[in-house]
């Protein structure tokens, strides 16, 4: 058998402390559909950055045609044949399409002549062969998703691109999109175009791909033959571990309700009918997929993005934040997933973040009393174990894990009643991470009631007490603290039948 | 992205650095021209910075959320005018009318504060727009032409006498001083505008209440713009539509040259004040060394830029490494 497309050896990849990438194998024969599955953050997107270019291996070979390829850039990579749809087109808007496709495959000086008509057969001709009927004057701002994702197709195919890779293009696709979508697919492989395809959908699996790659934790679980997988062997590849690390256990059972949600929802974020109760000195877990509404529930909750339906109880009492201000005064606390922009600000001392929510108790009157605030953070970093600085260190110049117990800080002091914690230990070493995860069960031991949002399985699973599953927006399981990660993960797919509608 | 905040620390701090720049000025002046360093000239070189100066005091705080207020300059004009309608026209006497002035000149922030905390919209955009409109204002109420002069002795004092040894403007002058240095720097409102400015978001995920921190910047703005109108017109002893032309670019530049990043953020009161001093000794100077106007412009935007470069030569040191450095996430 002639030299597979692509392949890559025992790839490595690190971000800091995190080892994204820990020896990967993969290939990619001509003309083969390889589907690459994996949670979030089990090395896709990294895998996908370092064949598209965006980023350099630590180590590890990439051989394009059975030749080594060295590192690629993106400029590399484009020449080799390599391109990469994403989820969201990255097209100008306010271009034709026939004017975004010359940008991307026409080659030659910016002060040349502009042959359209010969541009607008180039487009028609292209635009033919993914099966799009479009007129190449519409301006792409014009077009729906699934039109503007054919003409990201159609450009791949200008430039030649015999390896495609296609990262959750059905995603936001209807199932009549995702079925035309799935004809270009197997069009492109009849014409001996390699496609990686990257989908949270499992059926789409079994209808399109020919071969599976699964990652786990930066690892290439293996690869085996669509034909031979069933959907559980699926979901127990994706997910089949131990629980690596002992988490610590729950003191005491949970008290009585500190919020109740009933019908909660916010229109524009897409949330909808969310009940639950979670209760005094208890850690619910909320699981899903990426964009299942975790995120927007919890913003919801701390009154970034105000409800438009349902109601909120805390502490018996009907309340509706409507903005951070006023959830923090009622007792919330929200650590964001997005910790550089949203948890902690960068530039500022750790001493002056983390007093940041809590000016009006720590400093009555509005003057600041220097001497106050540094006890206060010297007590802190003692007590959370904040380690790379003094209190004046600026937040920027610490690592993930101990920005992170800075953000902690910011709200242990505001004395909140219900906590939410949005990705806690993205991006955290393992050492900072299991002091969190020990700091966030004795907060819980101490009577606070936890959010705990996490796409990390054995976190959720090993931190909760009861485990939330979110899909679409909607909250559509509540699992007891023995689940295993195959439940879970088959709940947060909502079983291939019904993801598929 | 770039954090500043991984910016090594400079040798010297932005505030020595001007220090040594104001000294030198006033040495190299005070060598070059005989009269530059009576003290009559001092208290003239007091006497013609007070107006900026109060401007770049105001600016202080609108620029540290990362905002700008362009006018400053106009509401200067419209509040001169005000003033002298308000005590020739409507009759009322130098201090109820100082008064008046002093609640419109806030009012008028106010409508910033409103279109930029209530609505918003861009600083820069909103304060292009009134900047034009209190000039347009100041103009259709004097019809272009009208001059509100022979005020009072007692008022003229305000800008023209000396009390306790100074001239008299020097000591409200140091009063806006130390009021505003005490917000920015004592005050968990000066501690909030700090963050606005690094991160507005990250601030509002921090509950802090970043609208009426807007708003209360925006109309100190427009109350100091006012004082600053009083003071100018006792000064000059008249009132005219194009009082205070200009004005507001020569505030954002002793501000800037203060060490106040542009950006947000970062920034001290006492860097303003030795920004306000560097450009006032220059143009004093100048004269006094019988140089043409011309280079006082001149030698102005040099040292602005100057400083500028001066500040940024460390943060592209940090850029070139990090494009070296492996990149530090995924995202």
């Amino acid at each position: 058998m002639s030299a597979p497309l692509l392949e890559l050896r025992r790839l490595t990849k690190s971000f800091g402390g995190a080892r994204a990438l820990r020896g990967v194998d993969f290939d990619l024969r001509a003309g083969e559909v390889h589907a690459l599955l994996g949670e979030n953050g089990a090395g896709k997107s990294t895998l996908i950055r370092i064949i598209t270019g965006a980023h350099r291996p630590d180590g590890g070979t990439v051989a394009v045609d059975g030749r080594p390829a060295g590192p690629l850039d993106p400029r590399g990579a484009h020449q080799l044949g390599i391109a990469c749809i994403y989820q969201q087109p990255a097209l100008f808007p306010d271009l034709s399409i026939a004017e975004n496709l010359a940008l991307r495959l026409e080659t030659g000086g910016s002060l040349r002549r502009v042959d359209w008509p010969a541009r607008h057969r180039r487009a028609t001709a292209l635009l033919e062969r993914v099966g799009a009927r479009l007129d190449p004057h519409r301006e792409v701002r014009d077009l729906s998703m699934p039109e503007q994702q054919l003409v990201e197709i159609a450009c791949a195919l200008g430039a030649g691109a015999r390896i495609v890779v296609m990262d959750e293009p059905t995603a936001a696709l209807t199932q009549a999109e995702q079925t035309r979508l799935h004809g270009v697919v197997r069009e492109l492989r009849a014409q001996g175009t390699g496609v990686i395809y990257i989908t949270h959908r499992l059926e789409e699996i079994f209808v399109l791909a020919d071969r599976v790659t699964v990652l786990r934790d930066g690892e290439s679980v293996g690869t085996r033959p669509a034909a031979d997988l069933t959907e559980p062997e699926l979901i127990r590849l994706m997910v089949g571990r131990e629980v690596a690390q002992p988490y610590p256990p729950a003191e005491r059972p949970p008290g009585g309700a500190v919020l109740r949600l009933r019908r909660l929802g916010r229109r524009d974020s897409g949330v909808h009918d969310v009940s639950l109760d979670l209760h005094a000195g208890e850690i619910l877990g909320l699981a899903g997929l990426v964009g299942a509404g975790r995120t927007e529930l919890a913003r919801i909750l701390f009154g970034l993005t105000p409800a438009d339906a349902g109601t909120i109880e805390l502490l018996g009492r009907t309340v509706r934040p409507r903005s951070p201000r006023e959830a923090v005064e009622m007792g919330l606390a929200y650590v964001p997933e997005d910790r550089r922009r949203h948890g902690v600000i960068l530039d500022l001392p750790l001493a002056h973040n983390a007093s940041l929510a809590s000016h009006r108790r720590l400093f009555p009157g509005g003057w600041l009393r220097p001497a106050a605030e540094r006890r206060f953070t010297e007590d802190f970093i003692r007590d959370l174990g904040i380690r790379g600085g003094g209190p004046f260190a600026p937040a920027g110049s610490l690592s993930g894990g101990n920005q992170q117990k800075v953000a902690l800080a910011r709200w242990l002091a505001t004395g909140p009643r219900v906590l939410i914690l949005d990705e806690p230990t993205q991006g955290v070493d393992i050492g900072a991470k299991a002091e969190i995860h020990r700091l966030v069960r004795r907060l819980a031991g101490e009577g606070l009631a936890v959010l705990l949002i996490s796409s990390d399985l054995p976190e959720v699973i090993g931190m909760s007490d009861r485990i939330g599953v979110m899909r679409g927006g909607t909250l559509t399981a509540v699992l007891p603290r023995d689940a295993t990660p195959d439940t879970v993960m088959a709940a947060a797919l909502g079983r291939a039948t019904e993801a598929a509608r | 992205m770039l954090t500043p905040s991984a910016m090594p620390r400079p040798a010297l701090r932005h505030e020595t650095v001007l220090l040594a720049v104001v000294l030198l000025e006033w040495l190299c002046f005070h060598a070059l021209g005989p009269r530059f360093g009576t003290l009559e000239n001092s208290f003239d070189l007091l006497r013609h910075s007070a107006e900026i100066g109060l401007l770049a005091l105001a600016m202080t705080p609108v620029i540290l959320t990362g905002g700008i207020d362009l006018s400053v300059g106009s509401l200067l004009g419209l509040c001169a005018v005000l003033y002298g309608k308000l005590w020739r026209d409507a009759g009322l006497d130098p201090g109820a009318a100082a008064g008046c002035t002093l609640a419109l000149g806030a009012l008028a922030g106010g409508l910033n504060a409103a279109l930029i905390a209530g609505l918003r919209l861009p600083p820069l955009i909103v304060t292009l727009g009134t900047y034009s409109l209190f000039r347009g204002l100041a103009e259709a109420i004097t019809r272009g032409a009208d001059t509100f002069t022979n005020f009072p002795a007692s008022f003229l004092f305000l800008g023209q006498e000396r009390w306790l040894g100074l001239p008299s403007q020097a000591w409200l002058f140091a009063a806006v001083a130390a009021a505003v240095w005490l917000l920015v720097h004592r005050t968990t409102f000066g501690r909030a505008c700090r963050a606005h400015g690094f991160a507005p978001e990250g601030a509002r995920h921090a509950g802090l209440p970043a609208g009426r921190q807007l708003a209360a910047v925006y109309m100190l703005s427009g109350l100091i713009a006012a004082l600053a109108a009083v003071i100018y017109t006792a000064r000059l002893g008249q009132a005219r539509a194009d009082a205070g032309t200009g004005y507001e670019l020569l505030a954002i530049t002793a501000v800037v040259l203060g060490g106040t990043s542009i950006f947000g953020g970062r920034g001290t009161v006492h860097g303003t004040l030795l920004g306000v001093a560097a450009l006032a000794i220059l143009n004093n100077g100048l004269v006094h060394a019988r140089q043409p106007r011309e280079v006082a412009g001149l030698l102005t935007g040099a040292l602005l830029l100057l400083a500028l470069a001066a500040g940024t030569a460390p943060r592209l040191g940090t850029a070139w490494r990090a494009r070296r450095a492996p990149h530090p996430s995924p995202s």
